[in-house]
Formats: structure tokens, C-alpha cells, sequence
């Protein structure tokens, strides 16, 4: 629905503060990201600066606030992201897995909680 | 500290914060201030599905066992830390799963009772705060503004004015972004030098695990808000994490007690490698 209601108009795009951290996105028009980033929403395949936008995408929620169609724009960015990462089908951008996340948590619960408190919060 | 709780809530610490074990009985001991009960839970039993999230399917799962669980507390008030958490809960989790509780951020919490936190805020703190604010999350909880104004209750406290606003909702986030921690902790260094700060308190626990670092070889503090109210409050505050994360020899830091009770293995693959990883600036 976000993506039926997006205009593509490139509002969003353009009050983002990591475009300029993103090398990929050097010289891309803010309109050609955006459609790019509704055909993602889509299930299409986007375009590569979508790609990298939505890879980037680090919740800044700035966008939220300029879209004039006034739709959630933060939100529409975050199920972009998760589908670039692979969320709902395969990933389109290189994902890290970290496996020991769990185990690492563990760990430092161990060190850091009394084993009553370990066994009440955990 | 004695005061009959009017409100019996989950604290949802997230999972991350169990390196820092002291934040969680601060915030307990602070909540108990203010007539909340609050029970810890938290760690990957209580996930909210973001480090899964490359799985919807994965990630949904952990998600809504994890409302299940909330649930079977009977605790009617569910008080969250991480804006990553609180996000998902909101926007993926209670809206797909029922869930028998009301959700709000601490800060939030904190702010609406700030009167009855007032009496406990006694001993004198001097410090020039930088808030280290990002621009995400608070839109959905105004954490940039309550957290400094909950901080100037405390006697002594002055807090800087300052532009800083980092991209993202914390820290951990602008993984995603090329040098992105590297370019917000100099910024961050930049607006401690402009505002003459002489500590820097960070909000979320990811940014606070990384910015520890920033004391090395300058003369600043990093503390998170909740130490800096503990301290207001004339509570131990002491932060280990930013002592081993600083340490020369972390393994002699942590002692070989400790060290024997995690175990070599665990310590060598889980802790060390964190512990010793270099700073980004």
C-alpha cells in the first residue's frame, strides 16, 4: 500500500544524511532512486542505486517528517531495507551473519549478573 | 528508598545490555523510585527478531514468542530500553501477536513521574553534558529532549547546547553506512571541543558500548544517562564494561577469577575479541 501511495517525488531522499556517506549513491537523481525504491517494495528487481539506498538505510526517520503525500516514509524505507537484506526472499546485498550473537550476549550476562539475576532476567 | 509501587511492569532491557549488568539494576533501582515495580527481562529469550531480521519468517517467530512470554507475566505495563525493540514492538510485534500489556519507552515513564524523582536527585554532580542525540527514534519518543531535561534535575549538572544530531536511531545502525561510526564519533569529539563539555552522555546502550572508547588519551567521561542519574541519586555507578573495554590487558582487568569462571574458551572466542577490537577514531 506504502508503495502504491509513494509518488517517487524524492523528498525523502533528499533530507537523508547518509546519501552523502554512500559513494554508490554519488550523482543519482533523487526521483530514479525513489521509483526504484517502490518497484523494490514491489517485489521487483529496483534499480542499483535503490539497492544501495535501502542497504544504507539506517532509521534516521528524518524522511518521515517532509513526505508530502504524508505517508510513513521511515517505515516505507525500513520494509525496503529488509527486503534488500533478504527478509522475504533472497538478499540482493551482501549480508553478514553473525552466528555467536547469542553466545556473545550469554557471555557477558555471565560476567556482568549474578547467577540469580541470570536465571530472573534471562 | 522505600516506595510502595503503584505500577507493575516488565523491564524489557533487550539483549545487547547484558554487558552492562549495572545499567539493569540501576534502572530497576530508579523505576522503584518512582512506584514502579519493575521486573528485568530480557537478553535472546525475550528477542525482538532484529538480529534475525534477514529471516521474516525467523524473525516473526522469536517476535511472537516473545510477546507469548510477556504475556504469561501478567504484568499489565511493559517498559522498554532499546529503540530497536521498542520499534519492532510497535510495529511488527503487538500489531501481529496480542499482546496484554501497554508499551512505553523509560524515558517517557521517567518524565511523567520526573516530580517523584526530584526528592532522590540530591547529590551534587559537576559536569558540562554533551548529549550524544541521534535523529532517529526520536520522533516516536522525544528521547532527545527528555533525557536532558530528567538530567538537569540533577544538582550540578549543566547541559551543553549543541546541533549534534547523528544519523540513525543509535550506533549500531550505521553498520550499514559506510565510516558511519567513525564520522558520528568525530563529530561527536567535535561537538564536545565546541560546547566545552567535559562529558559526553550517550542514550542507547549500542552507542554507549562503543563510545566508552573515546576517553582513551582525552580528557572527557562517557556515561551513559541512567549512570548519571545514579549518581544524582549518591548510587555505586561504576561502569566495568568501559573499564575492561579500556583496558590495556582486558583478561587482567576482568581478573583471572572471573576469567576461570567464564571459562578460557568462552573468553577467548566471546569477550576478547570485543574487548580488544580498536577504536574507529
Amino acid at each position: 500500500m506504502l508503495a502504491e501511495a509513494c509518488t517517487a517525488c524524492g523528498a525523502c531522499y533528499l533530507v537523508c544524511p547518509t546519501v552523502a556517506q554512500v559513494p554508490a549513491l554519488a550523482g543519482a537523481l533523487p526521483e530514479t532512486v525513489m521509483a526504484g525504491v517502490r518497484d523494490l517494495l514491489r517485489g521487483s528487481a529496483g534499480n542499483e542505486a535503490a539497492i544501495a539506498f535501502a542497504a544504507a538505510c539506517c532509521r534516521s526517520a528524518i524522511c518521515a517528517d517532509v513526505c508530502p503525500e504524508r505517508l510513513d516514509a521511515a517505515f516505507l524505507m525500513r520494509l525496503a531495507s529488509l527486503r534488500v537484506r533478504g527478509a522475504l526472499g533472497d538478499p540482493r546485498v551482501a549480508t553478514k551473519d553473525d552466528p555467536g550473537w547469542s553466545a556473545r550476549v550469554k557471555a557477558f550476562a555471565r560476567l556482568t549478573m549474578t547467577e540469580e539475576e541470570q536465571a530472573k532476567w534471562l | 528508598m522505600a516506595v510502595a509501587p503503584d505500577m507493575r511492569a516488565t523491564f524489557w532491557y533487550g539483549c545487547n545490555m547484558a554487558r552492562h549488568g549495572e545499567i539493569i539494576r540501576l534502572s530497576t533501582r530508579i523505576l522503584e523510585a518512582v512506584g514502579v515495580d519493575a521486573a528485568p527481562a530480557g537478553g535472546p529469550g525475550y528477542c525482538c527478531g532484529s538480529p534475525q531480521e534477514k529471516s521474516a519468517r525467523i524473525a516473526a517467530g522469536m517476535a511472537e514468542r516473545t510477546v507469548q512470554k510477556f504475556n504469561e507475566k501478567g504484568r499489565d505495563q511493559l517498559i522498554t530500553w532499546c529503540p530497536s525493540c521498542h520499534m519492532n514492538m510497535d510495529d511488527f510485534m503487538a500489531p501481529v501477536t496480542e499482546a496484554a500489556f501497554e508499551t512505553q519507552h523509560i524515558t517517557q515513564l521517567l518524565q511523567v513521574r520526573r516530580d517523584r524523582l526530584r526528592p532522590f536527585l540530591t547529590h551534587e554532580v559537576k559536569a558540562r553534558v554533551l548529549i550524544h542525540a541521534h535523529h532517529g527514534f526520536n520522533g516516536r519518543v522525544p528521547v532527545n529532549v527528555d533525557v536532558p531535561d530528567l538530567l538537569r534535575m540533577i544538582p550540578g549538572v549543566e547541559i551543553v547546547e549543541s546541533d549534534l544530531r547523528v544519523p540513525g536511531h543509535m550506533c549500531s545502525a550505521l553498520a550499514s553506512v559506510p565510516n558511519g561510526l567513525a564520522n558520528a564519533h568525530r563529530a561527536t569529539l567535535a561537538a564536545m571541543a565546541d560546547s566545552g563539555a567535559d562529558t559526553l552522555v550517550t542514550i542507547f546502550h549500542s552507542c554507549h558500548r562503543e563510545a566508552v572508547t573515546l576517553e582513551r588519551g582525552r580528557a572527557i567521561q562517557v556515561m551513559n544517562w541512567i549512570h548519571l542519574l545514579a549518581a544524582g541519586m549518591g548510587l555505586d555507578h561504576s561502569d566495568e564494561y568501559k573499564d575492561w573495554r579500556n583496558a590495556e590487558d582486558p583478561r587482567a582487568a576482568l581478573g583471572k577469577g572471573r576469567v576461570s569462571a567464564l571459562g578460557d574458551v568462552a573468553f577467548e572466542r566471546l569477550v576478547e575479541p570485543e574487548l580488544t577490537k580498536k577504536p574507529v577514531v
